[in-house]
């Protein structure tokens, strides 16, 4: 027990130090490379060509071994940032910092994804690019959230009150988030009656679903890649006049 | 301590009062932009009427948003902070002072003028009380978005502040609608005003920390 806590502490500790981190990331990302192509390749394509066609919605439901793992992937980023911003806030620990900073425009780019792939979807099956549904709105002020992480980022010159200032934000946001899904459902319910249910994830059938998870699980592993490539090269900025950089 | 806080209370109150452009600009933006949504939308009472709620909670919301530089900025440029900050005095009592002139200041003006939407938007004037009730309730907490906003885009660009604002105010502004909405189809609304009660009781030692760990940043 006391060893597994030592080792977890001493994994914590090479954690916060970006030269361990350079060496580790850049050893490592030639395999997650290989892997998260894979992934894709395999979910997209076994979902694209191979998977039964929809009796209801036809072939354009196949957009989906997109919509759901970039929408998944863009709610796991926040929450990521989340426990980043509360490790920055209590040790100060400036990979967190630059873990929020790189990741912010990743979870922008596929929080955006997710809402450009969904209208997509929603035209041919819904009849409409738009429509506030509750579940759009929220994902659409996620979006909007990363957009001010990304900005109030960008208005600091100093990183390290810049790195505080966003885990500040990034936090009133975690806590904000449920509150506005829980309020934007019950404006829903007050303004639209449940005119339009998309809710079959429980009843797909899993000659759909094998490929769906494969494809979500390549998504993952394409944030990490990204957020890795990002981070070095974040810690790469930030760190080019250091001594071990150079020696690097 | 009860002292110090209220010669602070004064010294703001005399510090906005002085600084006349500071509360009058929220008060004619919120009168131009209740003017131009009939002017945009349409002059049939009917129409306004319903969307009356609406429309006033937004106005609230973008002519408030206007005050939120104010909260901080005029400390932080004289001074009046790196005081603070050194003072041994309690900078949560401080901080929510702030906040409670700011509202006072920006706020409350808008709250009352809001009382003439029954003659220009129509509203059913059943609804008033509603509206202001909610409007007392949500204020707050979109005053304390603002102090946020405020804080953390100390001396920065001012399009920062809106962003951070309006996102997180979407709840009041969907409870504060709501409200008014569901009194005027003959539903009790109190589950809105409680839960917007909820909701500042929650957020207001959160954000006041917050608040003060934003503005420690600038003096680092």
């Amino acid at each position: 027990m006391n060893r597994t806590f030592n080792s977890l502490k001493n994994f914590y500790h090479k954690l916060g130090s970006s030269p361990w981190f350079y060496r580790i990331s850049g050893i490592t990302i030639p395999y997650i490379a290989l892997f998260s192509f894979l992934f894709l390749f395999i979910g997209i394509v076994w979902g694209v060509f191979f998977s039964p066609t929809d009796f209801k919605q036809g072939d354009v439901y196949r957009i989906i071994y997109i919509h759901v793992p970039a929408a998944s992937v863009s709610q796991a980023i926040y929450y990521t940032m989340t426990v980043a911003a509360v490790v920055s806030m209590i040790w100060r620990m400036k990979m967190a910092g630059i873990f929020i900073k790189s990741m912010a425009p990743i979870g922008a780019s596929f929080t955006f994804l997710a809402l450009i792939s969904g209208s997509i979807w929603g035209q041919p099956t819904w009849g409409t690019w738009w429509i506030w549904d509750a579940r759009l709105t929220s994902t659409l002020v996620l979006f909007i959230f990363y957009i001010a992480i990304v900005s109030l980022y960008s208005s600091f010159s100093e990183k390290k009150s810049a790195d505080q200032a966003v885990s500040i934000l990034t936090l009133v946001g975690a806590v904000n988030l449920p509150i506005i899904k829980k309020s934007v459902d019950w404006w829903n319910t007050l303004h639209q009656p449940a005119s339009i249910k998309f809710t079959e994830s429980s009843s797909i059938s899993t000659e759909m679903l094998y490929p769906l998870i494969i494809s979500i699980f390549g998504f993952y592993l394409v944030v990490l890649l990204s957020g890795l490539m990002a981070m070095r090269a974040e810690i790469a900025k930030r760190e080019i006049n250091k001594e071990w950089f150079k020696n690097y | 301590m009860t002292n110090l806080a209220k010669r602070i209370f004064y010294k703001e109150l005399v510090s906005y009062r002085k600084r006349s452009s500071t509360y009058l600009s929220p008060i004619v933006f919120f009168l131009i932009t209740i003017a131009l949504y009939p002017l945009a939308l349409s002059n049939d009472p009917a129409d306004l009427s319903f969307l009356a709620p609406g429309i006033t909670w937004i106005c609230v919301l973008l002519s408030t948003l206007l005050s939120i530089q104010n909260i901080f900025n005029e400390d932080f440029e004289d001074g009046t902070l790196d005081i603070f900050f050194s003072l041994r005095v309690s900078t949560l009592s401080l901080i929510i002072l702030k906040i409670l002139v700011n509202w006072i200041f920006s706020s409350l003006p808008i709250i009352i003028l809001s009382s003439t939407v029954i003659f220009l938007l129509f509203l059913p004037s059943e609804g008033l009380v509603i509206l202001l009730t909610s409007l007392f309730l949500g204020t707050p907490v979109i005053s304390l978005f603002g102090a946020l906003a405020g804080a953390l885009s100390l001396g920065k660009s001012s399009i920062l502040g809106p962003a951070i604002v309006l996102p997180l105010s979407l709840p009041i502004l969907i409870m504060g609608t709501s409200s008014v909405t569901s009194f005027l189809n003959g539903e009790n609304p109190s589950f809105y005003f409680l839960m917007m009660l909820a909701i500042f009781i929650f957020l207001l030692p959160l954000i006041c920390y917050a608040c003060i760990g934003a503005l420690r940043l600038h003096y680092e």
